[in-house]
């Protein structure tokens, strides 16, 4: 493989810092096998979006801003991706480690006869052959994937990489719609219940809530408020999820996602195994908890022993406060 | 209806899983085989859908594991599948995600389907990418990260998850869906449907039964493992008692300082 092909996932006319994540790595992967970047931006606000990458060390963004890419789930994102990859030539596809870029990935590679890796957090070229770096079982260990067949496919993790503006040739290609395709997974109706909302995979800041806020009502407002005041995501243990307490799509851990922020704070969690697999390679881990014997201690950068009632509405206080003073 | 619902084995989630330096390989003495947790809610789908529709609904456990495992296959059939298929073959060790979705897909088209449900994603591997793979081989519809179905004629309409909300989807059948953990509480298998489950039929199948075109297992593999390494080690940080919440910030905020997260 000689190309590398980063798939942009975007929302709200502009590209997802993890599709800039993966242009930027992109760039150097590609110098390394002496191909060239290329960039796929698809659907609604896709000339816009691409107009954006720009910016980014990308040598060719292809767009397509067709109706069917919303309209339809999924079908026509990997007709595109297809046949932008099959003109590049045998290449690296990077899709963002996502409910989307899962998707497409995985449709992709099944088509083209490639390998696909998953949960990537770093890349490496070494004898012309492209590594895939991921910790798997719960970063009990760190496997080192390489690809055999001439496409391969990489899921990424979201804050992998950073992404740093750094223009290239950017040259702006119109695609044309695949011929002889029809589409049948028909979108109805999209329903916003969060809007503006950044998903925990995403977030370079999370704060997690377990058994010991003991109720729906403090993912809402205590733990909202201070992932507000630190620009970060809601996340939650199982047994807050199981509980009903918040939906799933919070849920970090082995039953939920795994991620990686930059800070992870853990209120009122234990840190039991299935929690711990989902967020031990976080940056640095806070925990709060009543308890000081919990096994999130075990691994947490600071556990703070006390009542989380009391000091998460504090430390919002705080945090405003030397916001605050800084402005 | 015919729906078919894929299985995986996979390791207890509950248990604290090692690698035994020498052999590379997950230890799996002490560490109980368990169903994966998400294909219990596919499980609980299906057999929610077959309750609904009633006559001639019949759900089928599809699952690529060594002979082994039949007894957690069981399981699945205490639960209230009706029988089981399962793909055991010493060819089938190291597949990838394309080899395993490859071989799925042949076993599933051999049985016959107008529906084929998936969980989410397996507890051990954790790629989430099986259900996309397997659509693609079996040339039907995928919708993935269904939180809510219901099938209206040779409609199947589905509520998939995004990351602010849901869509809305109308989808034709023949098709595959994979459902998130929102979409229902799985069942306990009865006293009734365990002592049922022992008289079900498990079907056997090798890969000499699917005639497949290619090679699966490690060597069909499109990846390849080039090395395992420990991870960095993550300590034991600072303990901190604190008496009210004004000091509990304070430790907070200047540890958040000292590392320049703020």
């Amino acid at each position: 493989m000689k190309n590398v092909i980063v798939f942009i996932e975007h929302t709200g006319g502009k590209p997802r810092r993890v599709a800039l994540e993966c242009a930027t790595k992109a760039r150097e992967i590609a110098d390394a096998l002496g191909g060239a970047v290329h960039a796929v931006v698809l659907g609604k606000e896709s000339n816009g979006v691409a107009e954006q990458l720009k910016a980014y060390p990308i040598d060719k963004i292809h767009a397509a801003e067709d109706p069917d890419v919303d309209a339809y789930v999924v079908d026509p994102q990997v007709d595109y991706l297809e046949a932008v990859v099959r003109a590049a030539g045998p290449s690296l596809i990077l899709v963002p480690y996502t409910m989307i870029g899962r998707d497409v990935g995985s449709r992709l590679a099944a088509r083209l006869g490639a390998g696909i890796t998953a949960d990537i957090v770093d890349l490496a070229v070494a004898e012309g052959r492209v590594n895939c770096i991921s910790p798997k079982l719960g970063g009990l260990t760190i496997t080192t994937c390489t690809f055999k067949s001439e496409y391969g496919v990489a899921a990424i993790r979201p804050n992998s990489f950073k992404a740093q503006p750094s223009p290239g040739a950017g040259e702006i290609v119109t695609l044309t719609k695949p011929a002889g395709k029809a589409y049948v997974m028909k979108v109805d109706d999209e329903v916003v219940e969060a809007a503006g909302e950044v998903g925990v995979e995403e977030s370079s800041i999370v704060v997690s809530g377990g058994r010991g806020v003991g109720g729906p009502e403090p993912f809402k407002t205590i733990l909202k408020d201070l992932a507000d005041a630190l620009g970060g995501s809601v996340g939650a243990s199982r047994a807050a999820v199981d509980a009903g307490w918040i939906p799933h799509s919070h849920q970090v851990g082995q039953t939920g996602k795994t991620i990686s922020p930059k800070l992870y704070i853990a209120v009122g969690i234990s840190g039991a195994i299935q929690h711990k697999v989902g967020m031990r390679t976080s940056g640095t881990i806070v925990a709060i908890n009543k308890d000081g014997s919990v096994p999130i201690g075990e691994f947490a950068d600071l556990l703070v022993v006390g009542d989380l009632f009391q000091i998460v509405p504090e430390l919002t206080k705080a945090l405003k406060a030397t916001a605050a003073s800084h402005t | 209806m015919k729906i078919l619902v894929t299985v995986k084995l996979v390791p207890d989630t509950n248990a604290d899983k090692r690698i035994e330096p020498a052999t590379k390989r997950l230890v799996r003495t002490g560490v109980e085989t368990v169903l994966n947790p998400f294909d219990e809610y596919a499980l609980e789908a299906a057999l929610q859908l077959k309750e609904k529709l009633g006559g001639d609904s019949t759900v089928t456990i599809v699952t690529m594991a060594p002979e082994s495992g039949k007894e957690v296959v069981r399981k699945a059939l205490a639960m209230g599948a009706d029988d089981a298929v399962m793909l055991s073959d010493t060819g089938c060790e190291g597949s990838d995600v394309y080899g395993t979705a490859y071989a799925l897909a042949a076993a599933i088209k051999k049985t016959g389907f107008e529906l084929v449900l998936c969980g989410t994603q397996s507890t051990d591997a954790i790629t989430g990418e099986l259900p996309g793979a397997l659509a693609e081989f079996l040339g039907v519809p995928g919708l993935t990260y269904v939180r809510r179905l219901d099938v209206d004629g040779t409609t199947l309409k589905a509520e998939r998850e995004t990351d602010v909300g849901y869509l809305k989807v109308s989808v034709p059948l023949p098709a595959l869906v994979s459902v998130t953990k929102s979409i229902n509480e799985p069942r306990y298998p009865s006293l009734k449907g365990i002592m049922g489950a022992k008289k079900k039929t498990i079907a056997p199948l090798t890969l000499d039964d699917l005639s497949l075109d290619r090679p699966i297992g490690s060597e069909g593999a499109k990846t390849e493992l080039v090395a395992l390494a420990e991870p960095p080690p993550r300590s034991k940080g600072k303990v901190v008692q604190v008496a009210d919440g004004a000091e509990g910030a304070r430790v907070i905020v200047d540890f958040l300082r000292e590392k320049k997260l703020i």
